[in-house]
This record gives structure tokens, sequence and C-alpha cells, in this order.
């Protein structure tokens, strides 16, 4: 069926009106195993447009074509929006196949797909045994060689859920502090909800630890020994602890969810809407207010690790969605490293992928109830920040645009899975699969299986390479605030933290904590509901610790290098227009990133013009001509 | 979610509690200002500028939370400005400096900038007017520009406080003769001073041949002609002394009622089809003298329809578009969005924002203008009609509609000295009243509608869409809002250009004396250094490509071959019966029996719009020809540079437009040094070093309010001023602070 219907796209007459805007759109190719596999359409609709007598019709999975259709038109859940139209006379019984076999297809995919085979063997094929792009963890190398680059050197790579018994939403490897042994990091993360224990996220150069974990686990009985173990590891070697409730002021999952759907319909079925009536319409799906409050918050975060050399802990429940948004979130902000397009990826595969983020149930593959699209809110926040600082950023909104494409297209395993033991399950047994099947893959050892693995970071699966030089930002200048590239120097400005204090930061302010953890010194506590609620110290500091203050504080004084602090005011909060009103006509590119590219491009013609009469040019002045390749891989 | 709550004690709702530690000791202020001993050079005061009142020991607040810290001075009332002089000046980046405005430095207030003025009785905002029994203990300016300016005044002596309080009550809200402008006073105490400009090109519109270059330039010379009738104002005041009209209108018709009812040529089309703009007739309740004015009419609209010219259509926009009363409301709503006392206020309003944004409607006025503006380009290019605007005195909504048409579809005025003329020409000369519509003068609040603004934010609009199409960019027209409040410049301070050259002094008593010369805005070294003009300049214009010479010519051919076969109009058989109905109509408007809509009534008329609106954005963009703007719902937006700038908690620091620009620049400096360098190659001489201009670079970041943040520089408290730093007991640094900020506690 797949194949059959993806010949007949051919024998369409080309979309209509899917105008070609200079936005890296997938290959056609690619776009018709979207349409089969039933990713895309949200609902079909077809209608006469030509003839005037407009019969419109709403197909959903299961109904029936009710007349011979001119024109389909496919509202993606991704906000495209694609018009085909049949040309009159001669094709009318082809239109007809191809809208029920398109009915069909996700009718079938929406029944069927959770575990269902990728297609992205063809593909694969071509691309033999060789390294992935991006590190994608799965190996202890992996983390190690990461763990170096960060410079985290009281910290060691734990190999304790290798074989996925600790938990099996977490990755195979995981940082923990040098100082605790593999039995002591069993047993504390018994006491963490899922078993997702203190872990290392990033280390600043300046000495502070962003850590996340999940919720303690209320109902266990740790003994004295658990409890110190656990401490040492929430305290990382610093004498100042920062928890940091990342659930606090967020949009639960529903309203995230429900704010996404209000978002798309606005985007959608543009004619709803008055031009006068629209501000209030996109205030009305609370979705910027919801990226809004991400930004704040990480940018709270981002000053608490940059502040003081201390260790701040991330803390979420289920640790699988606010917290990975925070963390990436947070490194955007500190971490110049995390800005590049090679650091983003290798992010957003440590953050989300590795960490286990349940992308399938999110982004509502499987139907559940728990959809929710925390990664495509996370990838709004970024598009936030791309639009605040456009020099900072090595990658494009082009870039971001197809990150947020490649969510749903199922040729990768990356964003198909819910925990990386699925993952890592699933490869295993796909390889195999496929090596009954295809006669390539007999030869290669069953050994690199996983190198085998595609990920969504082979961008020339999806895209070409002119589209692929596009995720590049003209305006990147990382030379801008040079001091950021030499960043394992100890920086000044962090002071020791006071003798071991601990915190609580919520609602904007910090509170001193009496303990870390739940159990100290009352046991009759346990019965506490699940989510623990810090008892307060009562203290004097209390007021003036919500003096803490707001990142605009920082004002005029010079950042620390490196460090970002994003605006969120109402006024500067944005629409993401290229990618929510894609299915719009009159949304046009246009804007001074290309226009620097097009400089940019000028400059690259007059070297070469001039290297062709001047060989003797010194090869220092010239540009690095660019490459695909040379783009996603490391360059500094 | 995003309540005060986080916002933390710093929100509104809580006092300060003085558990915090008070960084003001008694001997801390007494080191900061030693009274009375400030150099009299630090107030630098322009030519002719007289210092009216002053109080010292006035504290500057920092307006971002309710822990007020800020800078001591001296708070300076002149006849020219509001100045605050600060007692310690913090030493500015010379990076940033040389960028900042020459004329009003950071602290001055122009008095015909300040918008409102407060007080704060114990704890209590309350506007102030007129003669006050009890003085404030603060004083809150709210100006124009959208600046909020907090003075506490609560260390300065009582008779100081009375004295500056009233002096700049007085100064900036009772009513002023025009004579007493301050413009007067600085052109004749700078009259030596010549500021001229040798390569200022924009064309001033007074004299007769800068028309009739305008009519060789737009090819309109051959149905329109540029008359002196009104030379020395012999016809009325309200008129330039020269302007354009259809060529065989015969003057007497342009007395008859003093400039009303003649059609007044503004541009013409490439096609050869003309906008025009008329007043209307004065309303009379007699029969015969409506007699006498509508056989007038007739007269003169059977000159005008009569080929060659085109067809005419008319846009009453007295009655058929937004009323100025409209624009008026809806922008005091909008501004108050911006003009913001402290950070919580912000938050409040932050969850609402956008729809507080529309329900101000100001981004709908917008939209409408827009909107109408695209109607008429339509008319003018795709029907190939004569667009005629009217209005009571066309002088307020005609200039905006007619210079807004002008910008979209001429070229010449997306370049600099192009709009800077055509602002000259459909503002200034056509007698558009900025001294009523600025409220100048302080004599009818009624009459302030910020039209001239919405005309600017229409063309950011278009600025901002399309980027590469202007020769100017936002900065520029930021700048250029700022200006319409400094009296140095005659350019926005008259109602009419009749107004400007009475008051000149040509008939003043002391003959002897030369008239004045004013400085008009357009000279633009007058306020900014040649480095901080490179900001008003946009390095992306994309230059029109020079045409070869048989092109050109091939083009005059065809202009003129239209011109000469004006019978073969493709428009005219389907509208023949329009034509006389559309006289008949326009004449029973402007004999006061308004009927509204009637241009509207046809029906065929929106979509011809719909149509030629989709086919123009279906198509690529040629910068150098029409340019239309989006005006669907998320496409209208803030102009964040304007509005936003003064907000300390907007700025994005290494963020924003600016940090683009630095990259920019530099990229158009390489390519430019490269080009240098192949045309060297190829004349085989030696190359001079290219002296592109840059931004400052590596110093520090800029922020996103860029050059305007620098004004924010004093206003920021120290790093991270949490409890940690008390926590820390760190003394060294509580110390170091204090030099510069001071908190007061419970103010």
């Amino acid at each position: 069926m797949l194949w059959r219907s993806r010949g007949r796209k051919g024998s369409l007459s080309g979309p209509k009106s899917a105008r070609a805007n200079r936005m890296p759109e997938p290959r056609t190719r690619q776009f018709g195993s979207c349409l089969t596999s039933g990713y895309l359409p949200e609902a079909g609709r077809s209608g006469g447009g030509v003839s005037g007598l407009s019969r419109v019709q709403l197909l959903r999975p299961g109904s029936q074509l009710k007349f011979i259709p001119e024109e389909i038109v496919i509202y993606g859940r991704d906000f495209r929006l694609l018009k085909v139209g049949f040309e009159a006379g001669g094709l009318e019984p082809q239109a007809f196949q191809v809208t029920v076999a398109i009915v069909q297809a996700r009718a079938q995919s929406s029944q069927t797909q959770q575990y269902r085979a990728v297609t992205l063997s063809t593909a694969g094929q071509a691309s033999g045994s060789r390294k992935p792009p991006i590190p994608l963890l799965e190996t202890s190398e992996d983390w190690e060689t990461e763990l170096k680059q960060q410079g985290a050197t009281g910290w060691r790579v734990s190999t304790v859920n290798e074989r996925f018994d600790v938990a099996t939403s977490l990755s195979c490897y995981f940082w923990v502090p040098n100082g605790v042994l593999d039995s002591a990091v069993r047993r504390v993360f018994d006491h963490f909800h899922q078993g997702r224990g203190p872990r290392l996220s990033w280390h600043h150069p300046g000495g502070s630890d962003l850590l996340r974990c999940g919720g303690f686990y209320t109902t266990s009985d740790p003994n004295k020994e658990d409890i110190r173990a656990m401490e040492s590891m929430l305290q990382a070697g610093h004498s100042e602890v920062v928890l940091v409730d990342t659930v606090d002021e967020m949009p639960s999952l529903a309203d995230i969810q429900l704010a996404h759907l209000k978002l798309r319909a606005l985007c959608l079925h543009d004619s709803s809407v008055a031009d006068d009536k629209w501000l209030s319409a996109l205030e009305g799906t609370r979705w910027l207010d919801f990226v809004r409050s991400c930004l704040r918050k990480a940018s709270d975060v981002s000053v608490l690790v940059t502040s003081r050399d201390r260790s701040v802990v991330l803390q979420e429940r289920g640790d699988r969605d606010f917290n990975g948004l925070f963390s990436s979130l947070v490194q955007l902000l500190v971490a110049p490293e995390a800005r590049t397009l090679f650091g983003f990826q290798s992010l957003v595969q440590r953050e989300w992928v590795a960490a286990g983020h349940p992308f399938l149930t999110r982004l509502g593959e499987t139907g559940a109830t728990e959809e929710a699209p925390v990664f495509l809110l996370f990838l709004d926040c970024v598009w936030q920040l791309l639009q605040q600082f456009p020099a900072e950023f090595e990658f494009s909104e082009f870039f971001l645009l197809a990150l947020h494409d490649s969510v749903r297209v199922p040729d990768t395993l990356t964003f198909l899975r819910n925990t990386p033991w699925e993952r890592a399950k699933k490869s295993r047994q796909f390889n195999s699969y496929t090596q009954v099947y295809t006669p390539g893959y007999s030869q290669t050892p069953a050994g690199n299986s996983i190198n085998l693995q595609l990920s969504v970071w082979d961008w020339n699966l999806r895209y070409s390479n002119e589209q692929i030089l596009q995720f590049h930002n003209p305006c990147y200048d990382p030379e801008h605030h040079p001091d950021a590239w030499c960043p394992r120097q100890q920086l000044s400005f962090m002071a020791p933290g006071p003798p071991s204090s601990l915190w609580l930061f919520s609602r904007g302010a910090l509170t001193p904590l009496n303990q870390l953890c739940p159990w100290q010194d009352s046991p009759s506590l346990l019965a506490v509901s699940s989510r623990w609620l810090p008892r307060l110290a009562v203290s004097s500091e209390n007021l003036a610790d919500q003096e803490w203050g707001l990142p605009s504080h920082w004002g005029a004084c010079p950042l620390p290098p490196g460090l970002l602090l994003p605006g969120y005011l109402g006024p500067q909060i944005r629409l993401w227009r290229r990618c929510y009103l894609r299915g719009r006509p009159e949304v046009q590119t246009s804007g001074s990133a290309l226009t620097v590219a097009g400089l940019q491009d000028e400059l690259s013609c007059l070297q070469e013009l001039l290297r062709k009469w001047t060989p003797r040019i010194s090869p220092g002045d010239q540009c690095k001509k660019k490459d695909p390749n040379a783009i996603l891989s490391p360059t500094h | 979610m995003l309540g005060k709550g986080v916002v933390g004690g710093g929100g509104g709702t809580k006092a300060p509690k003085p558990s915090f530690v008070s960084y003001v000791r008694p001997e801390v202020i007494l080191r900061l200002h030693p009274v009375g001993v400030l150099p009299e050079d630090l107030l630098c005061l322009p030519p002719g500028e007289q210092l009216l009142c002053e109080a010292s020991t006035v504290l500057k607040c920092v307006q971002e939370d309710s822990c007020q810290r800020g800078v001591y001075g001296r708070l300076v009332c002149t006849d020219f400005k509001i100045a605050f002089l600060g007692d310690s000046d913090p030493a500015l980046d010379s990076d940033e400096t040389q960028f900042k405005n020459k004329v009003i430095g950071e602290n001055d207030i122009t008095l015909h900038c300040v918008d409102q003025i407060y007080g704060v009785f114990d704890e209590k905002k309350k506007p102030l007017f007129g003669q006050l029994k009890k003085y404030p203990e603060k004083l809150i300016i709210h100006c124009k520009d959208l600046r909020v300016l907090h003075f506490c005044l609560r260390f300065t002596k009582e008779e100081e406080v009375k004295r500056i309080v009233s002096g700049i009550i007085h100064h900036t809200q009772t009513p002023k003769l025009l004579k007493r402008l301050f413009l007067f006073s600085y052109a004749s105490a700078a009259q030596n001073h010549t500021a001229s400009d040798p390569r200022n090109h924009t064309v001033m519109f007074d004299t007769l041949q800068d028309w009739c270059w305008e009519l060789e330039r737009t090819k309109g010379s051959m149905k329109y002609k540029a008359v002196s009738v009104n030379e020395g104002y012999k016809i009325c005041d309200r008129l330039p002394a020269y302007f354009v009209v259809p060529t065989p209108l015969p003057e007497e018709d342009i007395q008859r009622f003093q400039g009303h009812g003649i059609p007044i040529w503004c541009w013409s089309c490439h096609n050869g089809s003309a906008l025009m703009k008329m007043s209307a007739l004065p309303k009379e309740q007699d029969d015969s003298a409506l007699q006498v004015q509508r056989s007038f009419l007739d007269g003169v609209y059977k000159t005008v329809h009569r080929p060659p010219y085109e067809i005419v259509k008319t846009e009453d926009l007295s009655s058929n578009f937004v009323p100025l009363q409209e624009i008026q409301t809806a922008y005091c709503k909008f501004k108050q969005l911006f003009l913001i006392g402290n950070s919580s206020e912000f938050w409040d309003t932050d969850i609402k924002w956008f729809s507080l944004l529309e329900s101000s409607s100001w981004l709908d006025v917008i939209r409408r203008c827009l909107k109408k503006a695209i109607e008429i380009s339509e008319c003018l290019e795709a029907q190939n009609m004569n667009v005629l605007l009217l209005e009571e005195n066309a002088s307020d909504l005609c200039c905006l509609l007619s210079s807004l048409v002008q910008v979209m579809m001429d070229p010449h005025c997306r370049t600099r000295t192009g709009f800077q003329s055509l602002i000259q020409k459909e503002w200034v000369m056509g007698g558009h009243c900025f001294l009523d519509r600025c409220n100048h003068l302080r004599q009818s609040d009624k009459e302030e509608v910020p039209v001239f603004l919405l005309f600017l934010d229409c063309v950011w609009q278009l600025v901002h869409q399309h980027p590469p199409a202007f020769e100017f960019t936002e900065t520029y027209l930021t700048v250029l809002s700022d200006s319409l409040y400094i009296p140095i410049f005659s350019t926005f301070f008259f109602n009419s250009p009749h107004q400007k050259d009475t008051n000149m002094g040509r008939e003043s008593p002391d003959a002897q004396s030369k008239p004045l010369t004013l400085l008009t805005v357009w000279d633009w070294s007058v306020q900014f250094e040649p480095k901080a003009q490179t900001l008003l300049r946009n390095p992306l214009y994309v230059e029109k490509p020079k045409l070869d010479k048989s092109q050109r010519k091939g083009m005059r051919f065809k202009h003129q071959r239209q011109l000469s076969l004006p019978l073969t109009q493709s428009k005219s058989s389907p509208k023949k019966g329009f034509f006389r109905e559309e006289t008949d109509h326009l004449i029973k408007n402007l004999l006061g029996k308004r009927i509204s809509k009637f241009i509207n009534s046809s029906d065929e008329f929106p979509d011809s719009f719909r149509e030629f609106y989709e086919n123009w954005h279906s198509k690529p963009v040629d910068y150098h020809g029409l340019l239309l703007p989006h005006i669907e719902g998320p496409e209208i937006k803030v102009w964040a540079q304007r509005y936003l700038r003064w907000i300390p908690e907007a700025q994005i620091v290494g963020g924003g437009r600016v940090a683009t620009m630095g990259k920019l620049l530099e990229m158009m400096e390489e390519v430019q040094s490269l080009q240098e360098k192949i045309n060297e190659r190829h004349r085989g001489a030696e190359a001079l070093p290219a002296g592109a201009p840059c931004l400052p670079r590596n110093s520090a970041r800029l922020s996103s309010l860029f050059p305007f943040a620098l004004l924010q520089r004093p206003s920021s408290k120290p790093v991270l001023p949490t409890s940690s730093w008390k926590a820390l007991g760190d003394e060294d640094d509580l110390a170091k602070r204090e030099d510069e900020f001071v908190d007061l506690g419970d103010v």
C-alpha cells in the first residue's frame, strides 16, 4: 500500500498553492512517505474550489468519500497546509483513488502505528556503517568524551544502568559524583520516582553544577546511610544547594496540549478570525504565555547557575518533561558551545532523547491522553532566543523548522520512542530484521549494529545540501565576545557559597530549607503525598530573600561572558510566524537574515574571483568554503 | 501564572521592608553632594537658552522597582528644556557617547516633549497642573517620546521645591505665544552660526523651481503646471506660495474660494494617472450660494475630466475614513501601555498584553491607513484612474495618505532625501498644522492628534516588512519622531508655510537685521556626529540598478506614446456612466450633504482590491517598484524600538537587531574592500583603505536598546543583589556600591 500510493503521487497535477517560499521543505519524495504513513494529515478536506460549486467534505479516518474531489486540502499537524488540485478531466478516477488511499493510510496508521516498522531502510542502505554526525550517547565513550569536554573533574560515568535495571527511562550511562560508588547510586536511585536519581546535566566552567532528578519517592524508607549518600549526590561537592521545582508556576501538560491545539486551530483556519481580533485570539491560545513563563524561569535558573558556586538541582516528579526543557534552555543561555549547531544537537540528544523524554506519548502518536508537545514548546523558546540574540546562535531558524518538522517523520527512531530502553531494544530488533530482508546488511558484523542506527541528525536523509546550508546562521558571530571561547578558566566572579546552605527556588525567590530530603528527622513525614512539599525554615532572612533579584537587575553591568539573559516581557515574545503561519498564503519569508546570507554569497563570490586572479593570496584571508558536512561537524 | 509572585518583593504590592540592607547612611549623603559647588560649565546651554529655575539635591530615581535608588544631582528648568545634572556622571564608554544626540542629553527633556506631570503625595500619584497648594515629594514626568522620569524632591530645600515644581508646571503646561517659542531666541542668538550641510539634498519646495523639478521627475509636467498665484500669500494663508494644479485650470478659479475646491496635484504615477487633493468648500446655508458653488465645482470638474485626464475617483476622507478623534483616543490608550512607572506594573499588564494592545486599536488604525493607501495605489496603478483626496482643510489625513501612497509607489521616496523631500512637500508645505497637532503651544488639548506619528508608524510597518527597499532605518524614523519636539528646528514648529514666513522677522521693525535663519531637521549633523549618522542609513538598502541608456529611451518613448493617445484608455468604456454620477455625488458631498460610503457602494471595488493585493504579494518583491505592505492581523506590529526603548526590563544585553548590525557592517566593509581590490587590479593602481563605518565592537556587548540604551546605564543595580551578598557578608562589595547607588528605604 505504501508503495502504491507513493507511485500515484507522481500523477497528481502538482501542488497548486503550496507556495515555494524559501524555507526548506523536506524533499518531495519524503513528503510522500509522510503522507502514506499517516503522520501528516490531521484531517483531509476536499472540495471543488475551481468550479465555484464548492462542496466540501471533511475526511476523517474511516469516512467515505462522497464525490470526486477537485482539490484536496491537507492540514498538517506541523502547521503545514498542502493543497493539491487535480486537473479537470482525465484524472477523476485517480483523484478518487488517491484520496481514498490517503484516508485509508491515515486510518491504518492511527491504529497500528505505535510500534510500526519505520521506513528508514531505503535511506539507511546507502549510509553504511559510518559514524553518526552527533554522538548518540549510547556508548560509555560518548559520555566520557562529553564529560571531558565539559571539564567536570569531580564527576564520573556510571555504568550502573547498562542493562536498564535501575530505570528503563534512563540512558545506559549517566554522570554521578566521583565519590559515590555504583552500589550507592543504585540504592539512592531507588528512592526517587521511577528510579531517576540526581545526575549531572552540565558543569559550569566557573564551578557550579546543574543537576536533574525526579521527585523523591516518599513511600520508600531510606536508612541513614542512604540519606547521606543521597545528600552527597545532590550536594556534589558544593557547599550550597538550590533545589529548583521545575513544575512550579508552569502550565500542566494538559494546558500545553490545549494551547497547542488552539494555536493550530487559529493558525490553520485563518478565515475565522478578523484581522483586528487576531491579537486577542492569539492571546486566548495562551501558547505565548507559556513560552514566556519558560523563558523567565530559565533565565532565573541560569542566573542561579552563574552567580555563585553552587549545585543547582532541577527537580520534577517525572524528570522527563520540564527538567529537560529547563536544563537545555539554561545551557543555551549559559554555555556558548551549546549554541553551535553541533552543540545544540548533542544537547537535544542528551537532555531529551537520552534522558528519556517520552516523545511518542507526548506527541500523541500512541493516542495516549498524556499528549503534550513539550518539545515543541522548547523549540519555540529556542526560536525566541534566536530572535532576541541573532548573532549568538550558529544555527538558523530553518534548522529549528527542520527539527520541528522532523518530530513526526517516521524515518528514524530518535523521536519515535519513549525511552532509551525501547530505542535500544528496537534498534537491535530492527537490525536483525533488516538483515533477513536486505542482502546489503548481511555482510555487516552484528557488533557495530549501533552505528547502523540512523538518527534525526542525519539531515541529508531528508534535506538537500542547499537546504542544509541554510541551517547555518549567517549572522553568527562567535568573536562577539572572545572570552567566551576560552571558557575553561576559572571565573573570578564566582564566590564560594556559605557553608552548607540549602535553598528552594520557587516563585522567583529563594527560600532557605532546613533539610534536603524529606525523610531525615521525622520518618512520619513519609505519609505526605507523592509530591513532597518542603517545609520552609522560619527565618528572618525570609523576606529579604524575596529580594532575590530579577535578572534585569544585572542591567548594564557587564554580564559574565557567554551568559544571555532573554527578554520576556509581553511585547518581546513573538509568534513564530514561519512555523505556525506557513499554511497561510500571505506569509512570506523576508527579513535581514536572508539578506545577510545574500551578502555572504556576494562576499564568497568576490573572494573566489579574487583568488582566481591572485593565487598568492594568503589562505588566512579566505572564508571557509561552506560545505554541509563541515557545518554539521564540530568546528570549534 | 505570571503573577506578581514571581517578581518577589520587588513587586509593587509590598513596600520594601526595613530589614533589607539600607544603602543610605547620613554620611553617605553628605559625601555624595557637596552642596552648591557644582561647576557651572556642567550645564552647557545652547545659544539663546536661559536658565529659569533650578533645585539641587534632587534624586533621580531608578524606576525599575520599589526600592528606590538613584543619582543625586541638580534639576534645572530653562526656556528650552528640563535637565538633570548628576553629581557623579557615570563615565560612559567613548564608543557609546559618539552615538549620543548632541542637542538633547540623556537626562534632558525639552519643554515640548513633556506630556504629563505627576506628583506623588504620600504614596499617591496625582496629575499636577495650575497653582499648587501642596508640593509633592516626588515628581514623575511622562514624556512624549515615552520616557518616564522620576525625581525625588525629599532632600531638596523647600523653597527650591516650590520654585522648580511651579516653574516646570508653568513652562510646560500653560498656553504659550508663538513668538515665545525657543526657536526664535535660538535663531537670533545663533545668527552667525551657519550650520549648512552641503550634502543636504532635500528639496524644500519653497521655490517654483522645486515644484517644476518634482513635476519633471514624476513626468507630470504634460498635464500639470506649477503656479505662483499665491506668491506672498495673496490668495490664502493655508496654501504654500507655489503649488501645482491641472494645466487648463484658470487662475481666477484658484482665487475664487481662496484655494478651496480646486484640485491640487500631489504626485504623478508612471502611467500618467495622478494623485490630487482638495480642500472642501466652505459650508453654505444659502441656496444661491450653494448654486454658485455647484456651478463652480462643475466647471472645475469639466476641466479635470476632459482628456487627457484620466477618470477621477474621489476619496472623501472626512466622512469615509478614520476620524481624527479616533486616532487621538487610540494613541492615548496605546501609549499608556508603555508609560509604565515600575516593573511590577509591567508584570501585571504582561499577561493581558495582546488584548490590551488590541483594545487600544492603534494597530487597527494603522491597518486601516495602510489599507486605504493600498486601495488608492490600486486605482492609480491598476485602474489607471486619478484619485482626488478630499478633506476639510486637506491637511491631515490627506497628508498622511498621499505621502503613504508615494512611499509605496515611488522608490524615490524610499531614499532618505526622497523621504525628506516628501515630508517637506506633503506635510510642511502641505500645511499640516504641526503646532496644533503636537500641541506645542499648549493651547488646546483637543487639537492634539498624532497624525504625523501615525504616518511614521505606517512607514515603519513598511520598513519592517521590506527592509531592503528603504535607504533609511527604523532608527531614522525613531529619531525623526523625537525631533518633532526639539524646538530648535523650524520644520515641525509651524502650522503653515505662511505662518513660518511671517514669523521669520522679515517685516520686523529692526529691518536692518537679517531675517532669521532657522535650522531644519534634515540637517542631521546638528543632532548627530557622522558616526552616529551611520545608524540612520540602512546598510542593506538595495540601490537602484543603473539602467543603460537604450532602456531608458524605450521607457520614455512608451510613456510619451501613452500621453499622445489619451483616448485609448483601457478602462473607459464600461465606466462611462460612473463619470457623471460621481461628480454629482461629489458635489453633494462638498455641499455638506454627506452621502456616506458611496465609494464602497460599487460592488466590484473590494474584489479588485483583493485581487490587486494578492496578486502583488504572490510575486517576488521588486524593491524599486510598487511596494505593498501586508495588512493581515499577524503582520501589523508594534514599533518596538520607539515604544520599548526606555523600559529597562525590555533590554536584551547582547541581543536585538544591533547584534547583527555589527556583523553586517563588517561584511559590507569586506565586500567593499574586495571590490576595491578587484577594481584596483583593473586599474593597477594603489587602493585606499576603505573607511567604512563600523559599530563599536568587543568593548562591551551592546544591548537591544542601542543607541538609546546607554541612557539606562546609571539606572541599573549592581550584579545580583540577592540575599547571598548579605549571607556572604561581603562588606567590600557593598561599600563599593554605595558610591553610586543609594537606597532610600521607605520613600
